[in-house]
């Protein structure tokens, strides 16, 4: 069955795993793999910031499609801080950027609001309960294929 | 304080208000906050202790404040936005006056410091003593801000130091000189 989004990372700054999920339960002994893949994606981002240095370029946070691998789209997103959030989806379907950009917004609030906690240790692994069931809550907005996409709002 | 509700029914949209804090209470908190430090420890170690507090602060706040922002390029984008909607949303007013040296040091000037509107300043033409007094109680206060300043630049990619200046209370030059 395609899931849609397969995985969930955020790496940090100085390119340290903060927090990686796999949110299909057919990849759950498959970490080795997925923190290879949003690592080789890494690279890819740096690659699109240079891309993205022109004037008149659009200097977003989202940076679309990095690469496909052979059973997954590899998504990016870059924040201010130098945090990279990256997505595995498989779906199949052409994928709509806007409902990929939603989520990696979603995803970013949930970060500010929980690096926002007194008790947050920057460059430490995020272990919130709270944030994976909102993480959770979050993903479960993309609308799966074959889905009703009804009942979105931003 | 909740990260994001799940999806209301649409029949029951109801926008929570967004919850807001006197400023006072920042107020007391810094005030205090300067005190407990220096009781519990003697100055330098006052100062470091205050000065990693904002640091966290100053992280925490450059992730929020720079959440919806298109990306922000170099170090000079980056003193901007601090002197710009860093300044205003913390304090309320943009910086006054950025100069620079084009070697790595800025110089913010704020006429005005919130953060130390409060402070007693001593009359125009008071003997040096009481001035210099009251020019040392200002810089315990300014050690916390120093660090939000430092913790957000840093945070941003820009590796510095803050020293803050009180020259005329309530004016307040921070010189932010970038680490190699």
């Amino acid at each position: 069955m395609k899931m849609g989004i397969i995985c969930v990372a955020f790496i940090g700054p100085q390119n340290n795993p903060i927090y990686l999920r796999s949110m299909d339960p057919a990849t759950d002994d498959q970490y080795l793999k997925l923190h290879y893949i949003v690592h080789c994606a890494l690279d890819a981002v740096e690659e699109k910031v240079l891309l993205k240095r022109g004037p008149g370029d659009s200097q977003d946070a989202y940076l679309g499609l990095l690469y496909p691998t052979e059973d997954y789209r590899v998504y990016g997103y870059l924040t201010n801080t130098h945090v990279k959030i990256i997505l595995l989806l498989d779906d199949e379907a052409p994928i709509k950027d806007e409902a990929v950009l939603r989520v990696l917004r979603r995803l970013h609030s949930l970060y500010v609001d929980t690096t926002s906690n007194p008790f947050h240790k920057f460059g430490l692994p995020i272990t919130s309960p709270r944030f994976d069931a909102q993480l959770e809550q979050i993903v479960a907005l993309y609308p799966r294929p074959g889905a009703s996409l009804g009942g979105f709002t931003t | 304080m909740s990260g994001l509700q799940p999806l209301p029914s649409p029949a029951a949209v109801v926008k929570k208000p967004a919850r807001r804090c006197a400023e006072v209470c920042l107020e007391f908190l810094c005030a205090e906050s300067v005190r407990l430090f220096h009781e519990k420890q003697s100055g330098p170690a006052a100062a470091a202790a205050l000065e990693a507090v904002g640091f966290r602060v100053g992280q925490q706040l450059a992730e929020r404040y720079t959440r919806d922002k298109s990306r922000l390029g170099d170090t000079l984008e980056i003193i901007k936005f601090v002197c710009k909607e860093f300044w205003q949303a913390l304090f309320k007013k943009q910086v006054d006056n950025l100069k620079t040296n084009h070697r790595g040091v800025y110089v913010l000037q704020d006429n005005g410091f919130r953060w130390l509107q409060r402070l007693s300043v001593p009359a125009a033409g008071s003997d040096p003593a009481r001035e210099e007094a009251a020019r040392q109680v200002a810089l315990s206060y300014l050690h916390l801000p120093c660090g939000v300043v430092r913790g957000a630049l840093c945070h941003l990619g820009v590796s510095c130091t803050v020293e803050a200046d009180p020259k005329h209370l309530p004016s307040c030059t921070f010189t932010v000189r970038i680490l190699a």
